[in-house]
Parts: C-alpha cells; structure tokens; sequence
C-alpha cells in the first residue's frame, strides 16, 4: 500500500512535467494544426539555459524561471517568424513536418557540439531535502516545481480564456481564415503561439534541472510524451491536456510498479496506439 | 517521320548517359581500394534503398512515416534470428525477413490507416518504439546487447567477405533494382492510385480508388523493402542490436528523400549521393573534437532546402537552366511537341 | 413505366444529429437523359447528391441503380459500376499535370486502362473532348476555375461512365464560360452518358434539361419539364418570395 501510494505521488509529479509540454504542443498544433516535432528539444535547451544560468550567474534555477521563459519565448518567435510561417504558405504539410524535425536534429546535435554527451546535473542546497507526508517520501524540488507548474497552468487557462490575445489565439484555432477576416493579425498570433509553445517547454526543462539529468537527447522522450498529451487529452483543451499529463504519469509509474519498470515504455506506447485508433474509429463511425 | 527519328536520337544519348554512370559505378572498386571510401558507396546505397521505401509511402502516397528504422530493424531482427538459431541459408532468411515485416506491417497497419496526417505519423513512431521495447525487454531477441552473425571464410552461398567489394555490388544492384520497381509502380496504376490518395482521398474514391486498399499495400511494399535493407545491413555489419531502431535511425532515413526531393523516385539516390559522403567524412575527421557535426550539418542542409527549394534538390533542377542545357546540349532532348507527335504516331492516332 | 430507370431514389431521409437536411425523397432518372436538380440555398441538394453518390447513406429510404439497391455501396465501388461524380468545390490533383490527371482516372472504372501507354492514349482522347488538351502540361493548381471545372468532368469520364453526376459544374463561370460548360455537358450526353446535375443556374437548367426536380427545405416541391416546373405557383413562390411566411422561414 505505501508502495502505491509513493507510485502515485512519483506519477503525478511527473505527470505535471508532462502535462505542461502538453499543453505547449497542444496550442502550437491547435493554432496552425503542424506538430512540433522539436518540442523535446525545446525543453532541452531550456536544461541547458537554466544550467548555464545556475553554474556561470549563479541564479538559482527556480529564479531563473522567468529568464528561461523570456529566452525561449523569443527563441520560439525568431524561429517562428523565419522559418516557419514561410513554410506554411507552400501548405506542405511533409515540409513542416520535418522542417521541426530538422529543427529537433540541429538543437540536439548542437547541444552534443557545443556541450559533448556528457550527462550533468545541477546541485543546489535543498536539492537533497525531503519531505515526508505519512509514509510518502517527496524531494522537495520536485515538490516545488509541481506548485509552479500547477501555477502555471491555471495561468495560461485564465490567459486562454478571458484575455483578448488569449481569446485571439482560440479564434486562429477555430479559423484561421475567418480569424483573419476580422481583423486578428494571424501572422503575430503565430509567433505568439509557437513563442508561448517553446517557452512553457522551456520552463518544463529548467524546471527538471535539479532531478533530472541534464544531456542533449534528454528531450527525447519528454517529447513524444507531449504529444500523447495532446492527442488523448484533446485538441484545445488546457484542463484535457492536464490530465491527460497526469495520467500518463501515473500509467509509467504503476506499469513500473506492477509489471516491470523495464515494460513501461512499452505499455506507454502501446496504449497511445490503441487510444488513437479507438478514438478515431469512433468519431469516423459518427459520421 | 522526322519526329520519330529525333525521339529516337534522344532515347539513345538517354541511355548512353545512364550506361556510362552505371560504368563508372561498376568500375570504381576496381580503382579505388580503401575500404573507408568503398564503405561510404556501401553506405550509399543501402540508406538510399532505405530512403526510397520511405518515399514510396511518405512522397508519393503522403502517409509521413517516422518508423522506417523499426522495419528495417525488424527485417535484420528476423534474418538474423533465422541463420543463427535453425542455420537456414541467408538468402532464404532474407525472403523469409521480408514476407515477415511485410505482414506485421500490414496488420499493424490496418486498423491504423483511419488516421490521417500527423495521427499516422505519430502512430509510427509509437509503432517503431514499441517494436524497440520488445526487443529489449525478450529474451529470444537477445535483448539489448542485440545478435551476431557467424563468421568464416568468404562465400556467395552465405552473403559472408572480409572485403568490402561484393558488398559494393550487391548494394549497388539492390538499388538499382528498387530504384527500377520505384519507377514502374511510379507510373502503373497503383502509383497513380497512392499520388490520387496523397491529394485527395474524396478525390481517389470518386475515381474508384479504395483508400485503405492502396495505402496498406504502400505499407506493406515499402516495409517490404526497408527489410531487404535490413537484410543486407546485417549482412553488411554482421552485428545488430536494437539501437538500429532509435528515433534518430528513422529520422536518418526519411532525409535523403526530402533533401533530394520527395516527389520524384530519383529524389532519395540524388539526396543519399549527396548528404552521406558528406556526413561520412564530417564523422571520420570530427567527431572526436565535435561529436554530432555530423548530424548537425545534415539539419542544416535539410532547414536550408526546405526554407529556401521547398521541392528538394531535384525540385529545383528539374526547372533550372543546368537542365534545360544538359537536355539541349548533350541529350539533344526535341521540344514537347515533337516528343508528342511522335508518341501519337506510335499509338497510330495520327497519320505520319 | 417499361424501362428501368437508371437511378431510382425511394423515400431518402437523411438527419444530421436532430437536423433533417433531407426529408422522404423519391424520384427516378430515365437513361440517356440530363435531369436537373435546383432549389434554393440549404434546400438539400448536396446531400440527396452524396447521398446518391455514396458519399454517406441516407438515415432511411433505399437507392436503386439500373434495379439493383446501391443503398450501402461505398464511393470507390461506384466507378466499376459505371458512375462517376464531379464536386463542388473541386478536387484537382494539385501536384500533378492536367494530363496526370486524367491519366489517374484512366486507370481505373469498369474498363480501366490495363497499361501506362493505353492510359496516356485515353487520357489524351479525354482532353481533346473535353477541350483541355492544349493545357495538359499545365500543373492543374495553376489554372483557372472554368478549367478546374473542365478537369473536373474530364477525370470523371475518364473512367468511361454511364452515369454522371455534375455539381454545380457551372458557379463561378462568366456567361460565355458558362455557354462552353453547357455545349460540353451536351456534348457527354450526346456520347451517350445520362447525366444529373445540381445548378443554380436556370438558363443552363432550362437549356440542358428534360426533367427537372426542386427541392426545397430538404423535401420535393416540384417535378416535371423545366416549363413545367417553372410554372408551378408553389415554385415560384420559393423562388421569388412572394409570401411572408417564406421570408421569415
């Protein structure tokens, strides 16, 4: 029993990290309906910033929050405004498809340039601090981070909802042509968007730092985690995509604890699939 | 009468030209004898093999996989398997691999072909890592330190040389002979079925197509092939372990094809001859200072074509002037409209 | 009747969750001729059209082809049964050649070319008929809408049809393009296709058809030569508004 108990507090805090990357794709996708395939790598570089930040500033990797996100936000826009919304006008979809990938193979193979393969962490003071809640064990980073990450959520869900860019981004969702029509510049919605998108991976990285190894494929899997956030939370949905993070956390770490830790890659994937296909058969028999 | 003469003056350089490339391939291993450049052609032409049963799914059927590794894996996986655990002969392995990988992809891919756009390329790259993980987790696949193939003298009868040179050829027919079968499906019908799906699937069951029919038989032709590639890497390495079927391998797979031009068949050779040299030689005299500028050049290589020849390499040669003076100057290509009256003559639609 | 009628529609509803776009349609088509279908916006037109076409089954009411119930065939099993289809917004294959096209088409239907060479040859015959062939190595996302509409009916004859479905062929078309798509629709009929067709047009109507049928608020109104049709009071007053309740409605 406390064995579960402790699984289901480890998934839940990682399924934070994975419903946050979700969430990143999920606007990206729902605003001009490509897949990023970089957005692991995305959350990389922010790892390696917060890194860079902690051991050359020494800014504690919890402050350097809002420097990443600042970083990526722009990092996502020049990327936007320079390489992705000139590809949108060709409507290729194989081109922007592996226009991201591309993009995924130069962040990754430029973090191996510059930094090598070597695996670094980052070592704070509290790094080692636990906290014990009957007979759950928490490090106290992870802890904190969830609380950010939950912040952040509600945040982006209040930001979507009742602000005018927010309400903006959900009308270039819906129609980008209609959007256009009334007068949404939906080239700035783009790079907001994508901006917005790399900069929540952004934060999901920095804030993985002080747990989680730090080398340049660490995106990897964060990365397609992302995506099954986003296709079996659904299309548009904060609170969706939330759970659905959740969830996926909590299926890695009961598949561990139940079956094997070695299986639960396997069983993450599998079930992907199998939700996929049950959905979309259903919602092409409604037709 | 003219017409039919000039058409035929054209044919003959056409095939001169191929002839004459066909040669120089044929001849360089009888020049060059460093193994490191021989392994680089070897390279060469099976990741272009490898990239044209992409393409035939992903450029002319629009179905973008990232999974192509996993079948490509699976087939050395089953040829593999098969010599070192019953001793069957490999070139009957290598049948065997293919008929294997065809029908898992098939019936994998069945239900799957409901997905359109991203979901199918999602679904792929679950599919590849799955099949990964199962490798890794069973023992029969020898898990993740992977399976070897035996060693001994030099044999056609067992695909086994210490030299690189049979290997070149063996490679180099196995392109060719894709490269051929590419072409025909490229203008039989069934290729006219896959570019009808990848426009527009109302558009294919308007003209009769059945879209699950010809998407599944994509699938299952191009796992087809990615496991002969297999077959032949094995061959190759006589090693493999399940790190043949990372993302990264699939990636590796698809980028010769879009650098050269994914909607041509010649797209992937023109992007393999091109890219893997370079990254071959970028590997050997850097990746001990810059591990991965290798793989980083190749990103740019592929961002640049995609911003700025959004249609590859092909796309752009296709209308440029080096074309135009190739076909007038050495081909002595006649203009369409001889090219067509002549082609009207032939059906007898048109009276000499 | 003695004849049996190419296409014979029973009683076809189709609801759209709650909505019923189309309400307990019958009619027939004689072979050999062109019947029309008009009626106003939103009065059922497109979806009795894919209904007929396979496109999705109706909620009830049965189809008939030449006596034989297509109620549940799917879309690509109409080709080999001699029917082919254009669409309203239409669907060129954007990538390839006018004359790619065609080709595609070529290969498929009852008779469908059996070699690269026999497609090419019917696919030139098609673009010569159909008025194209001067453009066949233009890629077809390049031209305007009239030969977009022309492709159109080139790809579906090219799968040597019996029957033909056009919609909407002629919206968009200035008079004189217009007046070209009605000599080739008469054209195809004269080779011996039976042809119906959704338009909003009432000139072509009037010009091409015997028969003509309007719809209505998804229900059929009228039914009868385009005189005849024309002359219904009921008809009349959907079309020009004369009454209150209709406007509102």
């Amino acid at each position: 029993m406390d064995m579960f108990l402790q699984a289901c507090v480890n998934g839940l805090l990682m399924g934070g990290f994975y419903s946050l990357m979700g969430m990143g794709q999920n606007i990206i996708f729902g605003v001009m309906k490509i897949v990023n395939f970089c957005h692991g790598e995305m959350l990389m570089v922010g790892m390696y910033l917060t890194f860079i930040l902690y051991t050359v500033f020494g800014i504690d990797p919890y402050l350097a929050v809002p420097i990443v996100a600042v970083v990526m936000f722009c990092l996502g826009a020049v990327i936007q405004h320079t390489l992705i919304t000139p590809s949108l006008g060709t409507k290729s979809f194989t081109n922007l498809l592996f226009l991201t990938v591309g993009l995924g193979l130069l962040l990754s193979n430029g973090a191996l340039v510059i930094f090598g393969s070597d695996y670094r962490s980052i070592r704070t003071a509290y790094s080692q601090t636990y906290i014990h809640l009957g007979p759950v064990t928490m490090a106290l980073p992870r802890l904190i981070s969830f609380g950010v990450l939950v912040v952040i959520t509600i945040a982006l869900f209040v930001f979507l909802k009742y602000t005018t860019v927010g309400k903006q981004i959900r009308a270039v969702s819906q129609n980008s042509v209609g959007a256009e029509v009334v007068g949404i510049e939906v080239k700035k919605i783009y790079i907001l968007t994508y901006g917005l998108g790399v900069a929540l991976a952004g934060i999901a990285g920095g804030l993985l730092t002080q747990f989680y190894t730090i080398f340049p494929t660490a995106g990897a899997s964060f990365g397609f985690r992302a995506l099954i956030v986003v296709v079996v939370g659904g299309l548009g949905s904060i609170p969706g995509a939330f759970l659905a993070g959740i969830f996926l956390g909590l299926l890695e770490t009961m598949s561990a604890l139940f079956i094997s830790p070695s299986y639960s890659d396997l069983i993450v994937f599998t079930t992907f699939i199998i939700i996929l296909v049950f959905r979309q058969t259903i919602i092409a028999r409604r037709k | 009468m003219d017409s039919r003469r000039a058409v035929k003056v054209y044919h003959r350089n056409v095939a001169i030209l191929v002839g004459l490339i066909l040669l120089v391939f044929a001849l360089i291993p009888m020049v060059v004898t460093s193994p490191y450049i021989l392994n680089i052609f070897v390279l060469v032409f099976y990741m272009s093999t490898l990239s044209m049963a992409w393409n035939l799914l992903g450029g002319m059927t629009g179905q973008n996989s990232l999974g192509h590794a996993a079948y490509m894996g699976l087939g050395a996986y089953a040829c593999c398997l098969l010599v070192v655990k019953t001793g069957a002969n490999p070139w009957i392995a290598a049948v065997f691999c293919m008929i294997v990988v065809g029908l898992v992809a098939g019936i994998v891919f069945y239900p799957c072909f409901i997905l359109r756009g991203p979901y199918f390329t999602l679904v792929s790259i679950a599919f590849g890592e799955s099949i990964r993980q199962i490798i890794i987790n069973s023992e029969f696949f020898g898990r993740a330190s992977g399976v070897g193939l035996p060693f001994g003298g030099d044999s056609w009868l067992n695909f086994r040389f210490a030299s690189k040179v049979p290997y070149y050829y063996v490679g180099m027919i196995m392109l060719i002979a894709i490269y051929v079968l590419m072409k025909k499906i490229d203008r039989s019908k069934i290729g006219f079925a896959l570019k009808t799906i990848r426009e527009d699937e109302d558009a294919a069951a308007a003209i009769g197509i059945n879209p699950t029919r010809y998407k599944i038989l994509a699938v299952v032709i191009s796992a087809m092939v990615a496991a002969l590639v297999g077959f032949f890497y094995a061959s190759y390495i006589r090693y493999i372990d399940p790190d043949l079927m990372i993302q990264a391998k699939s990636t590796e797979s698809v980028l010769p094809a879009v650098v050269g031009g994914a909607a041509y068949v010649e797209g992937p050779i023109v992007g393999g001859l091109l890219m893997i040299p370079l990254s071959e030689y970028l590997r050997a005299n850097f990746s001990s200072i810059l591990p991965g500028i290798n793989m980083l050049m190749y990103a740019v290589v592929l961002l640049v074509v995609i911003r700025f020849r959004p249609t590859g390499i092909l796309g752009w040669y296709m209308h440029s002037r080096v074309k135009q003076w190739i076909d007038e100057k050495i081909l002595k290509k006649p203009p369409v409209e001889v090219l067509e009256e002549a082609e009207l003559l032939e059906y007898g639609k048109k009276e000499a | 009747m003695a004849e049996t009628p190419m296409i014979e529609v029973q009683n076809i509803t189709k609801r759209f969750k709650g909505l019923t776009a189309v309400k307990d349609v019958s009619f027939s088509i004689r072979p050999g001729g062109i019947t029309g279908m008009i009626g106003p916006n939103g009065a059922g037109k497109s979806t009795t059209f894919n209904m007929i076409c396979g496109y999705y089954p109706p909620t009830e009411g049965k189809i008939f082809y030449k006596g034989q119930d297509i109620t549940d065939k799917k879309a690509y099993e109409y080709t080999n049964m001699k029917i082919a289809r254009t669409f309203q917004i239409m669907k060129p294959l954007k990538n390839l050649s006018v004359l790619d096209n065609v080709v595609a088409s070529s290969y498929f239907g009852h008779a469908g070319a059996k070699s690269p060479r026999e497609a090419r040859e019917r696919a030139m015959e098609i673009l010569q008929f159909t008025g194209l062939y001067e453009k066949r190595h233009v890629l077809s996302k390049d031209m305007g809408t009239p030969d977009q509409k022309r492709l159109e009916m080139a790809r579906a004859l090219a799968t040597k049809p019996e029957m033909l479905f056009l919609d909407e062929n002629m919206a968009g078309l200035n008079p004189a393009e217009t007046e070209d798509a009605i000599r080739l629709i008469r054209k195809i009929n004269e080779s011996g296709v039976t042809i119906l067709l959704i338009e909003h047009i009432m000139k072509a109507v009037v010009s091409l058809c015997e028969e003509v049928i309007v719809l209505h608020h998804g229900e059929k109104i009228a039914e009868g030569t385009p005189e005849q049709v024309m002359n219904d009071p009921y008809v009349m007053e959907v079309y020009l508004g004369t009454k209150k309740e209709d406007t509102h409605a």
